[in-house]
């Protein structure tokens, strides 16, 4: 019995086509992810920003982005959001009832449970070991399900090309960690408001900081637990919300966590596809037997 | 009483296809400027809207459309109706069309579309769109095999190719009379695999938007979208067939077959009313049902997303509506437009990326997704034309 199970397991996994979702199984079973303190990533201090946005141009200069302007005369360089050729933006929060006004700076949050990675249709966005999340555009198919998946919408795309791809911040994992420097606009900012660090001690710094001027910032480090944690993080001015500055009040849980565990429950070990198959299966010889039984007894002229 | 399944053979360059190839015209211009000129060139999308029309009409509504080949199958062959065989071929076909142009459609909302077969070799088991993907490709093969009998019906035995090709004539009739066998005896095998493949990604479609907790509306973000989509598409396949039929016997000057449609649509309203149950239920249970009534568009669509559901449901329970035509056809066009909406409000208009980002299709992005439905029909006219898909009638009206 145990052979002609197995032969007709594999029979309908192979050509009953449940067989690509197999993988699905051991990837899906995984645990929460723990972050790891040994990643690097970033402290953004809105609280410390001046706004001077030299940040922006570093980034730019690093990764050799082209200029893109607002303005009419596009003699300066103003984006108006992040985009494909503008990985990181300085954006000012301005409440003028209450006279309040905050800097942030957008980029990628290089999640510690990445949305992107779980939504990447061939694996293309993928955690690295020193804490960035990585993009190849070799391997990417531009679905942009990237985007769709991410919560900052981050990931962009590159709408005036013909063959174009995804691009986002990369923490300067390859074009610097990989050579012991930090982020290329950790090091321009003049304020103390962008700090290159371990995950683990960027926490650290920016708990001293709260607990130093609790009266200047607000008693909270955004991405220490948003969305499964990021190894980007924020501190923010007591009167200014991290909602306000596009931070928005996530849940503690990764985005991506229902839609695992229902790929995880249906093709848990293809028994929900198998017993399908089978339950069709033994429906259609039951009716079948039925039909011919009743051609035989009257006559045989049906000719199936 | 049942005839066998004939080409048509009438004349193939009608008004009606000039039309036909207008539209598919229009659509090559703009696709032009898609794939040369990038994205940004025609259409309205943006960060915030990744996703556009060819992805909730093309993709979205295409495979749910598609769903009477799935479920005319089901009913014909697993649960052994066999009255409804002569619709089962034009439903297989119209399957098999519409997730070719689904797959089309995917080609040209890829950006690297040359790397569509990276889904084959690079795998992420975590990716709802990686099991949409092997699910549809499985299928649409499963598709042509079995529409090959057709194919393999028209030609086998009466093989004659032209020229010195002839001498190939006979093992090509011989290669087509045992593939005619193989498939007799293995037909039942790829028609389970249809059925079990079209379970797996309709209702994975509906698992897709859920990893986007903080942009989709509460009406459709729920766990239970995939079940959802699953049933939803089950009860759109035979308003379908009868839409299809109806338009067919329309445009093709055929008898109307308002006997075996409204035999077929009884099972309609049972759909419709398991789907109906788990959608209210689901909303009560999760307390949004007030979010219907609070005077957003997003509001306004659920209900009338709701009531072209609940209508058919409601008038299809008559046994009079049902055997009336022109009702019939009503209540299938219902059932299909509260399907489309329904797609529509999942992937577009129930979504808010934040950051103030909106979308409505571009005429470019617009034209194409015509020049697909323009494809399609065509396509389906040429497969009735051609091959033994309608069901022979005898020839009263229209001397052959
Ligand atoms: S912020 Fe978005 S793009 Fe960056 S790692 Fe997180 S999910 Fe991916
Ligand atoms: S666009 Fe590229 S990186 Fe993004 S999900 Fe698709 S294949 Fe992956």
């Amino acid at each position: 019995m145990d052979i002609s199970r197995r032969k007709f397991f594999k029979v309908t996994a192979a050509a009953g086509g449940v067989a690509a979702c197999a993988v699905a199984k051991p990837a899906l079973a995984r645990e929460a992810k723990e972050p790891d303190p040994n990643e690097y990533g970033m402290l953004n201090d809105s609280a410390r920003c001046i706004g001077c946005k030299a940040c922006q141009v570093a980034c730019k200069k690093e990764n050799k982005l082209p200029t893109e302007s607002s303005l009419e005369d596009s003699l300066y360089d103003s984006p108006r959001n992040t985009s494909e050729h503008t990985y990181t933006l300085i954006k000012l929060f301005k409440d003028d009832k209450r006279g309040v006004s905050s800097f942030v700076k957008r980029q990628c949050m290089h999640c510690v449970d990445p949305a992107c990675q779980s939504a990447c249709i061939v694996g293309a966005l993928k955690k690295q070991p020193d804490g960035s999340v990585k993009y190849d555009a070799q391997m990417c198919m531009g679905c942009r399900y990237c985007m769709v998946a991410c919560p900052f919408n981050i990931p962009q795309f590159e709408w005036k090309k013909a063959i174009p791809v995804i691009t986002k911040c990369t923490l300067c994992s390859e074009s610097r960690l990989a050579k012991n420097k930090p982020t290329a606009c950790s090091e321009a900012c003049p304020a103390g408001a962008i700090v290159f660090g371990r995950r683990g001690d960027l926490l650290k710094i920016a708990r001293s900081r709260i607990e130093a001027s609790p009266e200047l910032y607000v008693d909270h480090i955004y991405g220490e637990k948003e969305v499964g944690g990021t190894n980007v993080f924020y501190l923010s001015k007591k009167e200014v919300a991290f909602a306000s500055l596009g931070l928005p009040d996530f849940d503690y849980r990764p985005v991506s966590g229902l839609t695992e565990s229902i790929q995880h429950r249906i093709f848990q070990y293809f028994i929900p596809p198998i017993a399908v198959y089978t339950v069709l299966g033994g429906i259609m010889y039951y009716n079948q037997r039925r039909k011919n039984q009743a051609a035989q007894a009257q006559g045989g002229e049906e000719h199936e | 009483m049942s005839r066998p399944a004939a080409p048509l053979r009438q004349k193939f360059f009608t008004f009606n296809v000039a039309v036909l190839l207008f539209f598919i015209g229009a659509g090559v211009v703009f696709a032009y400027f898609r794939f040369f000129h990038g994205f940004a060139s025609i259409t309205n999308l943006s960060p915030g809207f990744p996703w556009g029309i060819w992805i909730s009409f093309d993709v979205a509504c295409g495979v749910a459309l598609a769903a009477g080949g799935f479920t005319t199958a089901a009913i014909v062959e697993i649960f052994g109706q066999g009255r409804y065989h002569p619709l089962l071929r034009p439903a297989t076909l119209t399957a098999f069309i519409g997730y070719f142009l689904v797959a089309l459609a995917v080609c040209f909302d890829l950006g690297k579309y040359y790397n569509i077969w990276h889904a084959l070799v690079f795998w992420n088991g975590t990716s709802v769109l990686f099991e949409v993907a092997w699910c549809v490709m499985m299928y649409l093969t499963v598709l042509a095999i079995e529409n090959l009998p057709a194919v393999v019906e028209q030609y086998k035995g009466n093989v004659q190719l032209p020229g010195s090709l002839g001498l190939l004539d006979r093992p090509t009739n011989w290669f087509l009379g045992r593939a005619d066998q193989v498939l007799r005896r293995t037909m039942a095998f790829f028609v389970i695999a249809g059925v079990v493949l079209s379970f797996g990604h309709q209702s994975s479609l509906g698992t897709l938007m859920l990893i986007a907790p903080y942009k989709l509306h509460e009406l459709w973000y729920t766990p239970l979208s995939p079940l959802l989509f699953l049933t939803s598409a089950v009860s759109v396949g035979i308003p379908m067939v009868i839409f299809e039929a109806t338009l067919a016997t329309k445009f093709f000057g055929r008898k109307p077959e308002t006997e075996l449609l409204s035999g077929i649509a009884e099972y309609i309203p049972s759909f419709l009313g398991t789907y109906l149950l788990l959608r209210i239920g689901d909303l009560a249970y999760r307390g949004v049902l007030a979010k219907a009534f609070d005077g957003s568009l997003q509001g306004y669509s659920f209900l009338v997303e709701l009531s072209l559901f609940a209508m058919p449901y409601f008038l299809l329970k008559r046994p009079r509506i049902r055997a009336n035509g022109t009702f019939l056809f009503l209540c299938a066009c219902s059932v299909i437009l509260a399907v489309v909406l329904n797609r529509f409000n999942v992937f577009l208009i129930g979504v808010n990326p934040g950051n103030g980002y909106n979308y409505f299709p571009s005429v470019g992005e617009i034209a194409i997704t015509l020049a697909f439905v323009a494809f399609g029909v065509l396509l389906y006219k040429i497969g009735v034309n051609y091959l033994p898909i309608l069901e022979e009638q005898a020839p009263d009206h229209e001397p052959a």
